[in-house]
């Protein structure tokens, strides 16, 4: 076995375990039944006491720099603490606002067909679900100047190049990651992510978004170490209302460095979904 | 007509549509060294700690991505062209005996056995040499190139910081110094499992490359690399060759995701391409759903 595809197996593993249950966070809402519209807007975090010691470092264009490498607060002790080893038992209600439609199709791709999940197969995770990811493990780097903020993951060696000038999306664009056109709110960084291709799924329960979500996410440092992020998630045709998903994200320690991620070129994932889960049926589409 | 062929005809006639000129000329041009070295010297754009400026979308418009030692002439209309190895000056790879038996199989095999027919991000220096477009993204203290190309990228940080040695990556491991304004990278842990170009030019898991990127004006970045790798060549080899600026402006670098196919190879799907876009039918989904449901053995 080579090194590399050592480290593949290693960080295969290690997703698995880490990231099988990682979102959608926890619940503090009930679940609206579909017919009472109008309802406040859904809130899920897991999100620790941001850190709000010292000042922010900022560039020379006066906006906060976020440079450096970050990872998100969402670790195994925030779920646990969050109770939610027991969250997607079935059965038990999600806080995502499905209709009954989206919801069985949220279902059955949860208890039947997990081979699907696009991550198994080394796609790109989409957004906001690359920010969910365990990244207290793969962390990610963010390298800014005065007209991109941009963010390299270490998981899937994932991208975004996110311009700051607030331009305005693309027409026939469609991408895993859709398109991020980002602008400033004083010291928040808003970014706006259109054209999905309807592929991604949020996380490995079969919680899903198509071809129509619109993402709003805001980065917000408040403390030289520490982030707050949120993303609005709007999509009309799979959920009845927009829902919002706050989490912190830390710094990590200067000593840290991207350790790259070949996935696809040493994927041995989708072995390990039995035929029940797709894995046969899968070859003969 | 074999595929290497049919896809440099392509990629010729392309070059030449959009440079006015034949690709062979343009090779050549971009392959004189002596040119270059007595070029007015060039000041380039600088970041605020003096560092050039090398940001921005960048293209080597050239075809050593087919194959770094030219291209051959198989056919009638096949045009050749020159190599871009500089050193040796017989623009030859220096195989070593059996690595050159295993670069002719490797060419014989290219259709299939090419690491890039399955999506693999190329490695270095193949990735530099892609027809697709790579962005240099830049800041004081920061150095990162992302590719297009199954969204590759690399980050150079500085030299003072030692290599990750001892785990391969397919895009190695990237250590960067300034010398003047050429900015020189050196790069290890590339592993073996990736090759030079489409025609099977490769090197074995003691790759060591070295590059030098200098901005020859605003437009234009002379590269070159420097190979060295005991397993596989008899001494290091050379190749330079000229990067050219995207000035579109709004140019971005665009999604490059692979899809399987029905035949369980791997393909590229274009973000513009319609077919890339799901549309789901809620409708659809739950009828399939309930058919599978119902044909399934109860638990």
């Amino acid at each position: 076995m080579t090194a590399r595809s050592k480290i593949v197996v290693i960080a295969v593993a290690a997703l698995a375990l880490f990231s099988l249950r990682v979102v959608p966070l926890s619940a503090q809402a009930p679940v609206p039944a579909p017919s009472q519209p109008a309802k406040p807007p859904i809130t899920v975090t897991v999100a620790s006491a941001p850190d709000v010691s010292g000042a922010i470092p900022r560039l020379p264009d006066g906006h906060p720099n976020f440079q450096g490498l970050w990872h998100n607060d969402v670790g195994v002790e925030a779920l646990r603490k969050a109770g939610l080893g027991d969250i997607h038992s079935p059965g038990t209600p999600l806080p995502f606002p499905y209709y009954p439609e989206t919801d069985k199709i949220r279902e059955y791709r949860d208890l039947h067909d997990p081979y699907h999940d696009p991550e198994a197969h080394c796609h790109v995770p989409g957004v906001p679900r690359i920010i969910e990811q365990p990244s207290s493990i793969m962390p990610f780097r963010i390298i800014q100047d005065e007209q991109y903020v941009t963010i390299l993951f270490e998981y899937v060696h994932d991208l975004r190049i996110i311009p700051e000038d607030g331009s305005s999306h693309p027409k026939n664009y469609w991408a895993w990651d859709g398109d991020s056109r980002g602008h400033w709110e004083g010291d928040t960084f808003v970014v706006d992510v259109a054209n999905f291709n309807g592929r991604s799924w949020l996380d490995m329960d079969g919680n899903f978004v198509d071809e129509n979500e619109h993402v709003v996410e805001r980065f917000t440092m408040t403390g030289p170490n520490s982030i707050s992020y949120s993303a609005t998630v709007e999509d009309p045709t799979v959920f009845t209302r927009p829902w919002t998903m706050h989490l912190n994200l830390k710094r990590n320690p200067l000593t840290d460095q991207i350790v790259y991620y070949d996935c696809h070129e040493g994927e041995r994932d989708v072995d390990h979904y039995t035929r029940s889960e797709g894995n046969a049926a899968s070859k003969h589409e | 007509m074999n595929k290497i062929a049919f896809t440099a005809r392509i990629a010729a006639a392309a070059l030449a549509a959009a440079t006015g000129i034949g690709a062979a000329g343009y090779n050549a041009a971009a392959q004189s060294p002596a040119a270059n070295a007595k070029a007015a010297p060039f000041s380039p754009p600088r970041l605020p700690d003096g560092t050039p400026d090398f940001r921005g979308i960048w293209q080597a418009r050239s075809l050593a991505y087919i194959d770094l030692e030219g291209l051959r002439p198989t056919g009638a209309a096949q045009q050749s062209t020159r190599s871009a190895v500089v050193d040796p000056r017989d623009g030859k790879i220096p195989y070593l005996p059996d690595a050159l038996k295993q670069r002719d199989a490797n060419f014989k095999n290219r259709v299939t056995a090419d690491p890039a027919a399955n999506c693999y991000q190329a490695g270095v220096p193949r990735a530099v040499l892609l027809p697709t477009p790579f962005q240099i993204v830049q800041s004081v203290g920061n150095f990162a190139i992302v590719y297009t190309d199954n969204h590759a990228y690399r980050i150079v940080d500085p030299q003072s910081l030692p290599h990750d040695d001892g785990i391969d990556f397919f895009m190695g491991d990237s250590r960067g110094h300034w010398e003047g304004d050429t900015l020189v990278v050196d790069v290890i842990d590339l592993g073996d499992q990736t090759w030079l170009d489409q025609a099977g030019n490769f090197h074995s898991d003691q790759l060591h490359v070295v590059e030098r990127y200098t901005m020859l004006n605003a437009k234009t970045i002379s590269y070159e690399a420097r190979l060295e790798d005991p397993k596989t060549y008899t001494k290091p080899w050379t190749i330079r060759l000229q990067l050219y600026r995207d000035t579109h402006p709004g140019a971005r670098i665009t999604e490059d995701e692979c899809l399987e196919g029905a035949d369980g190879r791997w393909h590229h799907v274009s973000p513009f391409d319609p077919k890339a876009l799901l549309r789901h039918d809620y409708a659809a989904e739950l009828a399939a759903e309930a058919k599978v449901q119902a044909g399934a053995p109860k638990p």
